[in-house]
């Protein structure tokens, strides 16, 4: 099915049956439109009301025209009602052998766990011409995995399991990624400024999938995520510029500040490390590396004094990723 | 209203003089507040839901100008959020579900049926204050409570927060009751006064559409009220019904939403289709061609809207068994409505068709209603739903049945009726103007919409990619001129109403026996009982006196002139 100017471009093995169905609804759509409104603007010009010209009383009707106009319509509901089940049972049942991804949705981000444990935040690898399904659940409230150039969508709820599969038929660019929306309202902070930020409400719930090649998948799988290839390069630290990554790419950014004097629904970023922070309740505590690994695996273990009201979601990075995000506030201070 | 005049109003008609009329015949706001007739009450309602949509029209505006450009051009994300909840719930509750039943059919039902008043007076004047103060309730605690959450509520997003979502229900509760009695009395009046000889098979099609109406609100309405009921009970007493936190299940309160959110699209639309009923008959001077399929089809709506809920669900996740049975289902809804649309083609073959303003409406509702119900087949689809759930596909095609169907429906009955509700005629020429602003500025506004939606923009977004953007400015363009028409057409009704030149009692020349009283009716409604011998759409067998569309002076010029002759 050819491209059309109505639709997103076909990235997925699904979005040609889709696309013909629509097309076909889009079609059936005008010539009954145009039958419709043609018939009505023809009578109301034809039997206009001219002086001496009476309407003709109606009668009783005509059955026989009652049942067809009742009937045959019902041959092409039952059409499209089938064709486009059939399709959806594609859809809702995933092949055997398929590439399974954990996604769980939280305000206002997407966070992706592949199967040898490595995690990505508003992004993910994902193989070409590989059937892929996403098991999905959602921390907070409910949220809907959307990717127009797939044409799939599926809820995100809390406490249940949903999922959802396709396969990609093209490679991506860098520069032009596959995107995810969130299709299932899911608010915005009181008070936030700069809604056109990336995941900081609803609207900007965004995330990238970029499609390698089967092979990169593979080797990924096997030998894990360490640090992002552009900071492998980076003349200066590779601890810190990983960090600073995880600090813009899974969702730090927009509650913490870094410089600080930002006000931000999280505590400042800069003059943390080492220093004294004063908790809920009245205790104290220094900020060391325990006490920052279990602020990002349990945030809620030990609240900061003035954010009792804001909770920030549990994120489960790996040993190497807090000691990053650790070396990058130490950097922070220096 | 003093006693002796409440005395005097359920007295003999004839202690009312013949010639008085329901505006004036008495006067000042105590008199107002204090009526159980249902012509003034059917006025306050009217200037009730005219305030609502006002309103509400301002959100819409505010809406389109945020979302001029991608990121903030006039507010942040949380505002955009509250706006379009009070955009929605204002437009939805307050506006469209009272609009045609409670504001119109509460005025012309009873003169259609040749009855005195509804079977319930004073029930239908409680239904106006708890109208009234649901309205405020629901206001108070949108604006107090900062409440976000779109007019769906769903879960848990709703329950999270703080309370506020529960004052809000609650409102919207009271405004259920409202709803609910408001039915009662319409199925109660319809079977208990029908004047002599206005048996079921002659009943005008306004009515068939507004009892099949006030069988949902009586029947859907209260499901509404269980839903929020347990809403509050799980906030208060903390009882797991909805939020996984607690062991409830998100998905159930979808269910109880659409199973009152979906038959109440039917209280939108039917009131409006049995508008176009009359409209099309009168302009057209025949009878509604199939008057007895369109009068089951709207009861056949009526049923099937309650079984197909589900729809708004195909990726909840709910079951695949489920997903399937409704569609099906939903596939079964475009029959009735088409069968619809092709009686009133069919009523406009050999008709003798005149084009004034409450006939441009309806056939602009007969077009519109048509696209309406045809993208309703793309989501009803599941292959294509599945892409086009929960983006502005859907957000054009409910404001194509809701603005293009129930709101045109709507003021078609508001310009055919008028005459009749305040006596006067309004600038037939103006009329024109606002409705072709009307009708282009609608277009364009959500024609876009539905680009915007298929190309993958999702709904209730504050900011946007670029590339929507010039999609997005030709919408907002069209909500302008949208505004336009309704201000222009808002001067035309005022004008009217100051110096609008006398109507006669039927100027548009209508067989329907709600023309034959006065101008203005008589408190009344008719000074004497009428006695029906023939159908409202018998243009063949209504005299000659009926049919005359201007004053009784100048009826008596015309007799006096044929006797000459
Ligand atoms: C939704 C907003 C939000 C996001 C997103 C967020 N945080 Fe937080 N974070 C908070 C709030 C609020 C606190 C203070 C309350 C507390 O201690 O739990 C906090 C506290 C912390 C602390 C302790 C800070 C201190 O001053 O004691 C650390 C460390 C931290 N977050 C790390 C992270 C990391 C790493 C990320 C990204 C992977 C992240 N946060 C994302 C809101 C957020
Ligand atoms: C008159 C011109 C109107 C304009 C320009 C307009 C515009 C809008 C816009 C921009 C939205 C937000 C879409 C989104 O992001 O989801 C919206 C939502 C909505 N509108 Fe309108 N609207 C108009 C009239 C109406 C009317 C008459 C109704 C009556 C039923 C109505 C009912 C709704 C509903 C129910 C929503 C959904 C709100 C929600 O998502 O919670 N609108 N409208
Ligand atoms: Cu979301
Ligand atoms: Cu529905």
């Amino acid at each position: 099915m050819n491209q059309s100017a109505q639709l997103p471009p076909q990235l997925s093995t699904f979005a040609p049956d889709v696309d013909w169905m629509y097309l076909f609804l889009f079609w059936v759509s005008v010539a009954s439109f145009v039958a419709i409104v043609g018939v009505m603007v023809y009578f109301v010009f034809r039997y206009r009301r001219r002086p001496g010209v009476d309407a003709v009383p109606t009668g009783h009707g005509n059955t026989a025209l009652e049942i067809a106009w009742t009937f045959l319509p019902l041959i092409l509901l039952v059409f499209l009602f089938h064709e486009g089940f059939r399709v959806y049972v594609q859809e809702s049942v995933a092949p055997q052998n398929t590439v399974d991804i954990h996604v769980r949705g939280m305000q206002w981000n997407w966070e992706f766990t592949h199967s040898n444990g490595v995690q990505e935040f508003n992004q993910a690898k994902i193989p070409v011409h590989t059937p892929v399904r996403m098991i999905m659940s959602s921390s907070d409230v409910l949220h809907s995995f959307y990717v127009p150039d797939f044409r799939i969508k599926r809820d995100v709820v809390p406490g249940m399991y949903s999922t959802l599969w396709f396969e990609a038929t093209e490679l991506s660019t860098p520069e032009h990624p596959v995107r995810v929306f969130c299709a299932e309202y899911c608010g915005a902070a009181r008070g936030g400024t700069n809604g056109a930020e990336p995941n900081t409400n609803h609207s900007t719930m965004m995330a990238d999938l970029h499609i390698i090649p089967q092979a990169d998948y593979a080797t990924f799988l096997r030998e894990g995520g360490g640090p992002p290839a552009e900071c492998t390069g980076a003349a200066d630290d590779v601890s810190v510029c990983w960090g600073q990554h995880i600090y813009e790419q899974n969702g730090c950014r927009a509650c913490h500040g870094v410089d600080g004097a930002t006000q931000a629904p999280g505590p400042n970023w800069k003059g943390l490390f080492g220093h004294d922070v004063a908790l809920e309740g009245g205790a104290s505590v220094t900020a060391d590396e325990a006490y920052i690994r279990q602020s990002i695996l349990e945030p809620q273990a030990q609240i900061v004094h003035g954010f009792g009201n804001i909770n920030m979601p549990p994120y489960h990075l790996r040993d190497q990723e807090i000691d990053a995000v650790i070396a990058y506030m130490r950097s922070l201070d220096q | 209203m003093t006693v002796e005049a409440e005395a005097a109003i359920h007295a003999d008609p004839h202690h009312i003089p013949a010639d008085a009329d329901y505006l004036t015949y008495e006067r000042g706001w105590k008199s107002w507040l204090t009526t159980v007739d249902h012509k003034r009450i059917g006025v306050m309602y009217l200037i009730s839901i005219l305030l609502a949509f006002f309103a509400g029209g301002v959100f819409a505006l505010i809406l389109r100008t945020e979302l001029l450009t991608p990121g903030r051009t006039i507010m942040e994300a949380d505002t955009y959020n509250e706006m379009f909840t009070l955009h929605g719930a204002i437009m939805v509750f307050l506006f469209i579900i009272p609009s045609i039943p409670a504001a119109i059919g509460n005025f012309v039902l009873p003169i259609m049926l040749g009855a005195k008043d509804v079977a319930f007076p004073k029930l239908n004047l409680a239904s106006l204050y708890i109208y009234w103060v649901g309205a405020i309730f629901t206001l108070v605690a949108i604006t107090q409570g900062h409440i976000d959450t779109g007019w769906t509520f769903y879960t848990p997003y709703s329950t999270r927060a703080d309370n506020s979502a529960i004052w809000m229900t609650i409102g919207v509760f009271i405004l259920g009751f409202s709803s609910i009695l408001t039915g009662l009395n319409f199925i109660a009046t319809v079977h208990t006064m029908r004047g002599p000889g206005m048996h079921w098979r002659r009943l005008p099609l306004f009515i068939w559409g507004t009892y099949a109406t006030a069988v949902i609100q009586v029947l859907a309405t209260p499901v509404l009220a269980i839903t929020l009921a347990l809403l509050a009970m799980e906030k208060i007493v903390g009882v797991g019904v909805f939020d996984p936190a607690l062991g409830g299940d998100p998905v159930l309160f979808q269910h109880f939403f659409w199973f009152y959110s979906h038959p109440a699209v039917y209280i939108m639309i039917l009131p409006g289709m049995a508008i176009v009923n009359e409209v099309i008959a009168t302009f057209s001077r025949r009878k509604i061609f199939g008057y007895m399929f369109i009068a089951m089809s709207s009861v056949a709506l009526a049923l099937l809207g309650f079984l197909v809920w589900g729809h708004h669900m195909f990726v909840s996740g709910q079951s695949e068994y489920a997903t399937m049975v409704f569609s099906a289902l939903t596939f079964l809804v475009a029959i009735p409505s088409g069968v619809k649309i092709f009686n009133w083609l069919a009523t406009l073959y050999q008709g003798s068709i005149s084009l004034e303003s409450p006939m441009l409406y309806s056939l602009a509702f007969i077009a519109l209603f048509t696209i309406g119900g045809l993208t309703g087949l793309f989501l009803g689809t599941l292959s294509t739903d599945i892409h086009l759930h929960d983006t502005y596909f859907v957000v054009a095609h409910f404001h194509y049945v809701m603005v293009g169907g129930t709101v045109f429906g709507f003021l078609s009955g508001l310009h055919y009726w008028w005459p009749k509700i305040t006596g006067r005629l309004y600038d037939e020429r103006w009329a024109r103007v606002a409705f072709s602003l009307v009708f282009i500025g609608f277009n364009v506004t959500f024609l876009s919409q539905f680009v915007l939606g298929s190309r993958g923009m999702p709904r209730r977004y504050y900011s946007y990619l670029d590339q929507f953007q010039p999609l997005h400015m030709t919408s907002s363009g069209g909500a302008y001129v949208l505004g336009v028409g309704f201000l222009v057409m808002a001067v035309m009704f005022a004008k009217s109403l100051k110096s609008g030149e006398k109507a006669g009692r039927n100027p548009w020349g209508s067989a329907g026996y709600e023309w034959q009283t006065s101008p203005r009716p008589h408190p009344h409604n008719f000074a004497e009982q009428p006695v029906f011998t023939r159908g409202p759409y018998d243009y063949h067998l209504a005299s000659e006196r009926e049919l005359f569309t201007g004053t009784d002076a100048e009826w008596d010029t015309h007799v006096a002139k044929k006797a000459e002759a």
